[in-house]
């Protein structure tokens, strides 16, 4: 997971690229690999959510996500955690600049 | 031991209609499991908000005309209303959904994300406000080159 979070004046912006194929079952076949893909995404400031998508294997592989919130103050953890499709939970916190 | 049925019942639904919707986080994941299984838009969108209606040209979408690598789609999201949740649909891949984000109150509508078409298609974004109305976006994408490892 590669994640960025800037402040601009009152509003954090966040780039965030994940590592995974994003195979869903049919696309998995065809490459002979297990299906695997990023089902939910969450990310937390200080216990409060700022984000979260549910998604499907439809998304690119290795995908970007951009966004942007209001409420956070430079040095303010962000984090991240990501389950994927086997359950599989990965997380990340990076300070926000 | 009919009655008491339908009692319990209505007592489940006061209790969950009254927890306040800010703090109502939804993964959608567990919450709506059938609509990642829907093949079309329109019954992916019905299985997930019961309608398809909704009041276009609030919800900014924007994503090219033409995507010359259906592999990687830029996709963006823009709105000033205030939502509380928004999807993506398609109608070009074997199921429909894409992603569908959960807003939390005050949180700036702004969201960038690729997504993967395998042929040329309606995509659909469709959220339902926190004053309970629904608003939706149509665009059509055409894709030369088809994504989804095709």
């Amino acid at each position: 997971m590669k994640l960025k979070a800037k402040m601009k004046k009152d509003v954090a912006k966040v780039k965030v690229m994940f590592k995974s194929p994003m195979a869903g079952p049919e696309e998995a076949e065809k490459k002979k690999i297990k299906p695997e893909f990023i089902a939910h995404i969450i990310g937390k400031v200080g216990g409060k959510t700022v984000y979260e998508v549910s998604t499907s294997g439809f998304i690119s592989k290795n995908p970007l996500f951009k966004f942007q919130f209001k409420g956070a103050k430079k040095g303010d953890m962000l984090e991240m955690t990501v389950t994927d499709n086997n359950g599989k939970v990965t997380s990340e916190s990076k300070k926000i600049k | 031991m009919e009655r008491r049925n339908f009692l319990g019942f209505g007592a489940a639904a006061v209790a969950a209609s009254m927890v306040p919707a800010s703090l109502v986080a939804e993964n959608f994941r567990e919450t709506k499991p059938k609509m990642w299984q829907a093949a079309t838009s329109a019954e992916a969108i019905k299985d997930m908000y019961g309608t398809t209606d909704g009041i276009e040209g609030k919800i900014k979408l924007k994503a090219p005309k033409l995507a010359e690598n259906g592999g990687s789609i830029p996709i963006n999201i823009k709105t000033s209303v205030d939502l509380e949740s928004v999807a993506i649909f398609q109608d070009a891949n074997p199921r429909s959904a894409v992603a569908a984000f959960t807003i939390p109150e005050g949180a700036i509508i702004n969201y960038d994300l690729r997504m993967k078409m395998r042929k040329t298609s309606d995509v659909t974004v469709i959220g339902k406000g926190r004053d309970g109305k629904m608003y939706k976006t149509v665009q059509k994408v055409e894709v030369s080159i088809g994504g989804c490892g095709g």
